[in-house]
């Protein structure tokens, strides 16, 4: 990378950091005992854990009936949550593949994390369809390979099961990248120990010694992987997309869809990160790395990816209008009018007004406002996909069969213990790795560390 | 050689191009008069819009690069500045065919024939947008709009050039704010555009994809025309200091561009094979059926070929592959307009005349012929004077950009 840094960019790790202070700052979360909202976030997360494990057996001991699905309603909360988590789990390979390609620098001090909660997000979105199927020790079905059972065998032709191809193959590369880049950094950690955790590190590092030669492997497989995760991104979205849009329902088969649910997927991915990263550079004090100039970035694209997603849904009502089609004009005058016409302002509010305040520099950098607002928009990508299920399902072609969903508690449970779920992943995470790539920060230094570029800068780089 | 010379000897390569063009335009109009000059409309609005696009995709890129802080595409930005600021040109060029919207020189629409109308009831429903009124004004105040961006985005670059970075570089903080204003403008503007242009050509068929399809078009055809412009530039010694790390990296562009728009393509076709819904079939067993060649080759010499050939790192710093897929990716995205365009029109006019559509051989219709490939070579013509007398106006190489030591030391 160039050393050549324009004096326009803003510093990216802050407070003159040597070498040496980076590794200090970020191994010091993972060895010190944990504070009290470490243990108390922790104890929440696991409560919610475990009302998820109760949901998850009430609904197998039951069975679906004790959800609120009925007549044309075969989806309710379950593909929502499903569809929000893949949503979610986007931005972590989308920083450090795409990002990667575009040379933003300021993806290192946040990839580590994002890709730690990509994986804990396509964790989370695997188990609703297998619950969904309500019997899940048959889950192995969906694989398909030489069995006796006779002509029972999937159907090649549907985009569900290409979903189980595109969400194992995306969660296999994105698990085996983080797992990469964690290489050097938990060599970083083991170095610094001693006796059992010593050993437990240089087994999950691989005994890395940091050798010209492992170094340059390392670089080489980063880069096949970075090549392969890139179309995934893309892919993953695209094919839960097509789950509803090679239907005939109108409100649901729509060209738009794939480009508009990757989209999406970025927008709710960068809220969920700044969600999280907003809370642990306080936390685990690394506001010199994850400075507002990351925050600030964040918020850009998601103002992009929230802009871009509202030209998809005027598009589409454009062109549900435009189509002259009375089904497809039902179907959106039902969105926005209907019984659900709630969820669809819940959905516009949050999704396509609510980040224009970051038009504004002074909001952009605000940190207690992003943090709002990334709640906000966790919360309207959600209603995004509740909108194109519920509505479109509760209302269709035959009026007989027209009803109003709401969940039942079981419902509700499955979803607050998803966050359970997620949320004590992501604790455990932040205990035993460094949160930030400690490799990589290093490699950016000396072109963005505050002492060689910007206002403070009191080494300037060498002529070239 | 930082200042552009226009020779004498190029400006008379641009005026015999926009002559066969020229003469290619009235030999279509005069042989061919089937449908009020059907086949020359068409090629003259297929022309029109690809180069229209093209203006506005680079407003479009600039916009983009200087709202994400881009370095390394700094030396090259005038080549960009200098094709988006044909917007102008181009929303004269569709005077001639708002003016024959309204005085009946062209069938190009059959929205705007009110027989029509009054007996399909589908036409009916979208008279609010598809009218002469909307296509009309449409054209005009959004070109203008966008223009008027190009022109500014243009203009303070110009300033940085004159009086240097400022204070504080108060004139690319300027250039931001303008920047990232036009990316909404061109997301949302372009699809009423879109529709009036293209897609109403056929009023029936409907499909949300098709703008951001559209777009893709013509940004890998902006990125392959910039490698083609570039390498000739560097032939007669201007940009030294482009390197062969900023022509890689405008290869991983067309390379990355080629596979959106694949990507595009193969939705907007797989969903509509998919659900298989009559009013959305029509526009692809059309084109499958009655244009068979253009239909395959579409895909495969805008996919397949770019994508093999750039998919190693050395054949993006090479002068021959690059130049070799430039040039195929201009022709084969020239093409994908051209099916998207020519197609319609035809049907709907045989339509009218009561004719039946075979799958027969119609002259400038089912294969681009010399008229066709004159007409594009007039109008190339006419869009390369146009950028080369926009270069000459300002140092190549801007000077004041504060971005410009990464772009001199980039590496891909």
């Amino acid at each position: 990378m160039s050393a050549v840094v324009s004096p326009i960019r803003e510093p990216l790790v802050r407070g003159h950091k040597t070498y040496h202070q980076i590794t200090e700052d970020i191994c010091a979360p993972t060895e010190r005992t944990p504070g009290l909202a470490w243990v108390l976030a922790f104890t929440v997360a696991v409560a919610f854990l475990a009302l998820y494990v109760f949901a998850v057996a009430w609904t197998v001991w039951f069975g679906i009936g004790t959800w609120d699905l009925n007549r044309t309603i075969g989806w309710g909360w379950d593909i929502t949550n499903f569809v929000w988590w893949i949503g979610i789990g986007h931005a972590g390979t989308l920083i450090s593949a795409i990002l990667l390609l575009f040379r933003q620098k300021w993806r290192t001090g946040v990839n580590r994390a994002a890709e730690a909660m990509t994986i804990f997000a396509v964790v989370c979105a695997g188990q609703f369809p297998l619950i969904h199927m309500g019997r899940l020790w048959l889950g192995f079905f969906v694989f398909p390979y030489p069995n006796t059972r006779g002509p029972l065998w999937v159907n090649f032709n549907s985009p569900l099961l290409w979903d189980v191809f595109a969400i194992s193959t995306y969660f296999t590369v994105s698990l085996l990248f983080w797992y990469t880049g964690l290489v050097p950094d938990l060599a970083t950690l083991r170095d610094r120990s001693k006796g059992l955790r010593r050993k437990l590190y240089d087994m999950f590092s691989f005994s890395w010694t940091g050798a010209a030669k492992h170094w340059q492997r390392w670089e080489y497989l980063s880069l096949v992987l970075a090549g392969l995760a890139t179309p995934l991104v893309l892919s993953v979205h695209t094919i839960v997309s097509f789950d509803f849009a090679t239907s005939v329902i109108p409100g649901w088969h729509t060209t738009i869809f794939p480009p508009y649910f990757v989209a999406g997927a970025v927008f709710s991915g960068f809220a969920m990160v700044q969600s999280l990263m907003i809370i642990a550079r306080k936390v685990l004090n690394l506001k010199d790395y994850i400075t507002i100039e990351h925050i600030e970035s964040m918020n850009k694209v998601i103002l992009v990816t929230g802009t871009v997603v509202g030209v998809a849904y005027l598009t589409e009502l454009y062109i549900a209008w435009y189509s002259g089609y009375i089904y497809e004009q039902f179907a959106f005058y039902n969105r926005v009018f209907g019984p659900y016409y709630w969820s669809y302002i819940g959905m516009m509010a949050c999704n396509v007004l609510s980040p224009q305040i970051f038009w504004v520099k002074k909001f952009r950098r605000n940190i207690f406002l992003t943090f709002l607002l990334s709640i906000f928009i966790n919360i309207g990508m959600w209603f995004e996909r509740f909108v194109i299920i519920a509505t479109t399902l509760a209302r269709d072609f035959l009026p007989s069969s027209w009803s109003y969903y709401s969940p039942t508690w079981v419902e509700i449970s499955l979803f607050l213990g998803s966050l359970g779920l997620f949320f004590t992943l992501f604790l455990l995470f932040t205990r035993l790795a460094p949160v930030v790539a400690i490799a990589e920060i290093k490699h950016i230094l000396k072109s963005a560390g505050d002492q060689y570029t910007g206002p403070e800068a009191t080494h300037k780089h060498e002529a070239h | 050689m930082n200042q552009f010379e226009f020779t004498s000897r190029q400006k008379r390569t641009f005026f015999i191009m926009m002559g066969i063009g020229l003469v290619s335009m009235l030999l279509t109009y005069f042989m061919d008069d089937h449908y009020k000059h059907l086949r020359f409309w068409t090629n003259y609005l297929h022309n029109t819009v690809f180069f229209a696009g093209l203006a506005f995709i680079s407003t479009f890129i600039i916009a983009a690069f200087v709202t994400a802080w881009a370095g390394w595409y700094v030396l090259m930005k005038r080549i960009w500045e200098a094709f988006s600021l044909f917007l102008l040109p181009a929303i004269i060029l569709f005077i001639p065919l708002i003016v024959g919207l309204w005085l009946g020189w062209h069938q190009l629409y059959i929205w705007n024939d009110p027989d029509v109308v009054a007996h399909d009831e589908v036409l009916q429903g979208k008279a609010g947008l598809l009218n002469r009124g909307w296509y009309t004004f449409g054209t005009l105040l959004i070109m203008g709009l966008w223009y008027l961006f190009a022109k500014k985005m243009r203009d303070l670059s110009l300033e940085e050039e004159r009086n240097g970075a400022g204070p504080d570089f108060a004139y690319h903080r300027k250039l931001r704010v303008w920047a990232a204003a036009f990316l909404p403008i061109a997301g949302f503007l372009s699809v009423p555009l879109i529709t009036l242009w293209d897609m109403s050509l056929e009023p029936h068929w409907y499909s949300t994809l098709y703008f951001w399809y559209t777009g893709a078009s013509w940004f890998v055809s902006a990125m392959a025309v910039t490698v083609l412009l570039l390498f000739y530039l560097r032939s007669k010694g201007y940009f030294p200091h482009i390197t062969d790390e900023h022509i890689h990296d405008l290869g991983k562009y067309v390379f990355a561009f080629t596979i959106f728009w694949a990507y595009l393509w193969f939705d907007q076709f797989m969903l509509i094979w998919y659900a298989n819904v009559g009013e959305e079939t029509a526009y692809f067993k059309l084109r499958r059926d009655f244009y068979p060649v253009l239909f395959y080759a579409n895909i495969f010499v805008n996919f397949a070929l770019p994508f093999l050939i750039l998919m190693r790192n050395s054949t993006k710093r090479k002068v021959g592959t690059m130049v070799l897929v430039a040039i195929v990716v201009v022709l084969g995205h020239w093409v994908d307009f051209f099916l998207m365009i020519k197609p319609g029109p035809l049907m709907e006019a045989q339509h009218l005349a009561g004719e039946h559509a075979t799958a027969g051989f119609v002259p400038g219709f089912t294969l681009p012929g010399l008229l066709e490939l004159g007409t594009f070579t007039g109008f190339l013509g006419l869009f390369g004077y146009f950028v080369f007398k926009k270069l000459t106006e300002a140092p190549l190489e801007p000077a004041n950009d504060p971005y410009l030591e990464e772009s001199l030391h980039h590496h891909a």
